[in-house]
């Protein structure tokens, strides 16, 4: 479904990926790791169209992304939850999931996917009059999904959701979006910190430092490799 | 009897007062999208009222409006067509100039932009405020209407003090207030006016829905133009005006803006008719020089006691 082949993004000579490989099949949950720093994000803005890389290509559904403005790349069905949520803070929670529907799929199941979006964040039904940067970091991100949710996206791209979140809230949130993966059937790329939980839901993962793609494979084969176990989940062998 | 004058003075500044107050919150609302709400510094926003005034005055007399539609239809179906000359000028304005220092391109940087556009904007104001001098010459200049010189005149409030209401003023601001509540529906309601606010709001996300951001900006900036262009149309069946008018009335846009509040565009409305209120009532106690004096007197004073203006919320948790 969506295809990254040895891309590399520099900002003003400063390497920020280099020669990156990527897949994401159909219905997969992809889990993308690494310490800050790593690239994360600088791969997810350059799938979105925020930067443009160096070499390399990205295709979604056989579609060469590159090819087309950042705008359009929604309308293809990919929905980006960005890294500190970046909701419209001057906007109602109502006016935010419209906005989350600005795409034609979206428009068109609208009522379906409002109703869905409330039963998995009930509180937005109940704050829907509200401005959102009046709302908690928790609503916010709940937010933040919702509107991603809101424009029936064929896959959905989420940056560090559980980031600055009390890990009660966190783990709602992965439940959700684990829910949202089994339920709706949506593809899930995800970034994450939060190693365990995120390898936990995966089917596949990859693992980025300083650019590089340095590891991948199913989670089992994630969880039993020694730097991942060493690095990320501070386990030490018995 | 001297205390009646005083009434009917004072109830005729009231009602200039009101009325001229319309027509400056019109024209706040088109400064209020471009600044307050897409936060684009312009300061061509007086030079957009004074083209808006020439277009109103070339398409009446030049171009037989006012032949066709007659002395009293004619300047106020000219004002209107105004707007839309002026708005296709701001696009394309946006589109060379103002897309390189606004939007996405200087989203995230250190001042949002605010110093190019600041140069760009006062560059395009003084080019033309000469050029219009160049083209239009420095005759003063007014849309012709009898109903300037006539007026509907109210009376018993008080002994034989008598309101009189300018016909044309009257008109101008019934306009005013229409195409400033079909804006306001228009920016609240539907997805297009949804769109700007987001766009405006966080240009990335924005992006990340599918917005094309640049053509928001570009719609934004050139509605701004137009709206105001329109107010210009408008004031010029009652107000002589010449190719450095914009001067004059680009201060008064900027503090009715901040004074209604930054972003909304009720604000900016009220933050005009607040302004239009404050200098025709000073009339009455302060010799004309200093009407605008008083204006910031006032501003500074409901700044003072609300820095957030009159209609400004915020919408960032405490």
């Amino acid at each position: 479904m969506l295809e990254v082949r040895n891309l590399s993004v520099a900002y003003g000579g400063l390497r920020a990926l280099t020669d990156l490989s990527l897949s994401v099949a159909e219905g997969q949950f992809v889990t993308v790791l690494g310490p800050n720093g790593a690239g994360k994000s600088t791969l997810f803005k350059t799938i979105c169209g925020i930067v443009a890389p160096v070499q390399g290509s990205v295709s979604f559904l056989g579609q060469d992304l590159l090819a087309i403005s950042a705008s359009a790349r929604a309308h293809l069905g990919i929905a980006h939850v960005p890294e500190g949520r970046q909701v419209f803070k001057t906007l109602t929670v109502r006016e935010n999931l419209e906005m989350g529907a600005y795409t034609k799929a979206g428009r068109a199941q609208w009522l379906h996917t409002l109703e869905r979006i409330h039963t998995l964040f009930p509180i937005l039904a109940e704050r829907a009059s509200q401005l959102a940067g009046t709302l908690s970091g928790g609503e916010q991100q709940m937010l933040a999904i919702g509107r991603g949710l809101a424009s029936a996206p064929k896959l959905l791209m989420l940056d560090e959701p559980s980031m600055g979140l009390a890990p009660a809230v966190a783990d709602t949130i992965f439940e959700r979006i684990s829910q949202i993966h089994r339920e709706d059937r949506v593809t899930i790329l995800l970034v994450e910190q939060r190693v365990a939980e995120a390898l936990e839901l995966s089917d596949h993962g990859y693992v980025l430092e300083t650019g590089h793609m340095v590891l991948d494979g199913t989670h089992q084969t994630l969880l039993a490799d020694d730097r991942v176990r060493r690095s990320y989940l501070g386990l030490t062998d018995a | 009897m001297d205390f009646e004058v005083l009434i009917e003075n004072t109830l005729n500044a009231l009602a200039a007062g009101i009325t001229i107050g319309c027509i400056y919150g019109l024209m706040c609302i088109g400064l209020g999208l471009i600044f307050g709400i897409m936060r684009i510094v312009n300061f061509a926003q007086g030079e957009l009222l004074m083209l808006g005034m020439y277009a109103s005055l070339y398409l009446v007399t030049g171009a037989g409006v006012f032949a066709f539609l007659g002395p009293y239809v004619g300047p106020f179906v000219g004002a209107l067509c105004a707007g839309p000359i002026v708005f296709v000028g701001g696009a394309v304005l946006h589109r060379f100039l103002i897309a390189r220092v606004s939007g996405l391109r200087t989203a995230g940087s250190v001042d949002d932009g605010h110093f190019g556009q600041l140069l760009v904007t006062l560059g395009i104001s003084l080019i033309l405020q000469n050029g219009g001098l160049i083209v239009f010459g420095s005759t003063p200049e007014t849309v012709r209407t009898p109903l300037a010189s006539r007026a509907f005149t109210v009376d018993g409030f008080y002994g034989d003090a008598t309101v009189f209401l300018n016909k044309a003023r009257l008109i101008a601001c019934a306009v005013a207030i229409i195409i400033a509540i079909a804006l306001y529906l228009v920016l609240e309601y539907t997805r297009l006016g949804k769109s700007l606010r987001a766009a405006a709001d966080n240009p990335t996300a924005a992006t990340y829905m599918g917005i094309d951001v640049d053509r928001a900006y570009r719609i934004a900036f050139a509605l701004g133009c137009g709206i105001t262009a329109i107010a210009g149309g408008l004031m010029a069946t009652y107000l002589s005006f010449g190719p450095f008018i914009g001067l004059d009335y680009v201060i008064i846009m900027y503090s009715g803006v901040v004074l209604g509040g930054m972003g909304s565009i009720l604000g900016a409305f009220w933050g005009g008719l607040t302004v239009g209120f404050v200098q025709q009532c000073s009339a009455l106690v302060l010799p004309p020089q200093l009407q605008n004096a008083a204006i910031f007197v006032v501003f500074l004073l409901i700044v003072m006691l609300r820095p957030q203006g009159l209609f400004g919320r915020s919408a960032e948790r405490a």
